[in-house]
């Protein structure tokens, strides 16, 4: 494409078929402990 | 416009498709015409934009975002998700570990009022300590990751139970098929060779309070004699983190409305010696002087905007330098279900006290209406956890219109509790910060990428 440069073709739409299954990490228990990022945490199904 | 969100930063044009999660760099001609796509068909386009743009240049992007549309990476609508169900079992996968309700520090800003939560000052025995395990082991369902941090006031104050529990930990994990992820929150001031070599053995990471610069930290962040405690703690934590090897690790500071310019904060981190870096608006009510109010916003913006700029040109130099909030993996991040949920207070994450009482998180202990039950009785207070369950972002008006309602998932409950006194109601000026924050990562993400 010329005029488009995609930097992230994801869909959530199909995470939620394998998604949810609770194995990653609580948010708060990372660094934060005063905000809530949920974006940045890791995905265990893809490690 | 419907289901997406547009921005410029850091010279970049960026389409964010808000329900699917692609993120699209695009030039001038696409980034004033992927209004009208939605609106208006090609021929009123090509006349709307004539005076900009040759027709067959329109017509040439017009099919490039045609070709997204079509791909299901541009106008994605989110009914798909709207009827998600997580976690109805209430299964508890994360304990934040009160080990100590004392401090050796004296930080202005505390939440935890110095370290003893408004109560007396105390310490979880090693029953207590075993008991939470239990717990959590006993509700954690088929989860087999569980974590476990220990936190305080400062948990240095009482290792040997953390040590305890360490390998109390290591003995259920065989038996029951978990694995413990145990990290540690600390402010370094005991910290000792056998302490770093323990944690580093045994915590999957580790987080070190430090606020900055020398004096934004000793302004805040004092000693039992109100001296300034940088000069004690830098030496150890740079020890701690030589030692700490390939280990995650966080530098972990605090800023208040008395240093809105914290990004120089952030730097100073970076200067000093540390890769991994988080700085955080301070949790506290709207009295106190040291909070951050609507007036502060601007400026605050402004601050994430001039820090995204310098850690592209770091990160250009330095791969390893990582500021946690403008940390984002936009293809292999969380699932929608995850981003849907939020951060699990109340539900899968709970705060023990060092007497054995269960609160919703770390930021609610003290507060007795928060009070959701104790280790012997379990959760008595079914009704709270259920609205901390239901406090998703499709049950939250202000974030169901919200652009970044997938990467903050609706905000910390207590931000909001502090505010608004309500736990659906999220903290205006915690949003703003979240999606510049967010903005800021993608166009780091997008320059990076050149």
């Amino acid at each position: 494409m010329k005029h488009i440069k995609t930097l992230s073709s994801k869909n959530l739409k199909n995470t939620i078929v394998n998604g949810g299954c609770g194995e990653c990490q609580t948010s708060c228990q990372s660094a934060c402990k005063t905000s809530c990022t949920v974006g940045n945490q890791i995905c265990e199904n893809t490690k | 416009m419907r289901n997406l969100h547009k921005f410029k930063q850091n010279d970049k044009n960026v389409v964010l498709d808000i329900n699917s999660g692609s993120v699209h760099v695009v030039d001038e001609l696409i980034w004033d015409m992927i209004d009208l796509y939605v609106e208006k068909a090609l021929e009123e386009i090509y006349e709307i934009l004539s005076s900009k743009y040759d027709t067959d240049l329109i017509k040439e992007g017009y099919e490039e975002v045609k070709e997204l549309e079509e791909n299901g990476i541009l106008f994605t609508e989110d009914s798909y998700i709207k009827d998600i169900k997580f976690n109805e079992e209430k299964i508890v996968k994360a304990l934040c570990l009160h080990i100590a309700h004392d401090c050796n520090l004296k930080c202005e800003y505390c939440f935890a009022s110095q370290g003893d939560f408004d109560g007396d000052k105390s310490f979880m025995s090693l029953e207590v300590g075993k008991k939470a395990l239990d717990y959590l082991v006993n509700n954690s369902g088929n989860r087999r990751n569980l974590e476990v941090d220990f936190f305080g006031g400062e948990p240095l104050m009482n290792f040997d139970v953390v040590k305890e529990l360490v390998h109390y930990g290591r003995t259920l994990e065989e038996e029951y098929n978990k694995n413990f992820r145990f990290t540690i929150t600390t402010n370094g001031l005991l910290l000792d060779e056998d302490k770093m070599n323990f944690i580093n053995e045994h915590m999957s990471n580790v987080v070190l309070s430090l606020d900055g610069r020398k004096d934004v930290n000793d302004n805040m962040r004092k000693t039992i004699n109100g001296e300034g405690s940088f000069d004690i703690i830098v030496p150890k934590f740079l020890e701690m983190v030589k030692l700490r090897g390939d280990k995650d690790y966080y530098v972990r500071g605090t800023f208040t409305s008395k240093n809105l310019d914290f990004s120089k904060d952030i730097k100073e981190l970076y200067n000093i010696g540390f890769k991994s870096v988080s700085v955080e608006p301070v949790v506290t009510e709207p009295t106190q002087e040291y909070a951050i109010l609507e007036e502060h916003i601007g400026d605050i913006l402004k601050e994430y905007d001039k820090l995204s700029k310098d850690y592209i040109n770091i990160k250009r130099k330095d791969e390893e330098f990582n500021f946690f909030h403008f940390t984002i993996d936009l293809n292999q991040g969380p699932c929608a279900i995850k981003r849907v949920s939020g951060c699990g207070a109340g539900v899968e994450y709970l705060a023990v006290t060092p007497e054995g009482d269960l609160y919703p998180c770390h930021q609610f202990v003290g507060d007795e209406h928060f009070k959701l039950g104790t280790l012997d009785t379990g959760i008595q207070n079914n009704k709270l956890v259920d609205e901390f369950n239901k406090a998703n972002v499709y049950n939250k008006d202000e974030c169901n219109d919200c652009w970044a309602r997938f990467y903050c998932s609706g905000g910390c409950h207590a931000n909001a509790y502090n505010f608004n006194n309500d736990i659906m109601k999220p903290f205006k000026i915690g949003c703003e910060m979240e999606k510049k924050r967010i903005e800021s990562s993608i166009s780091i993400l997008a320059n990076l990428n050149d």
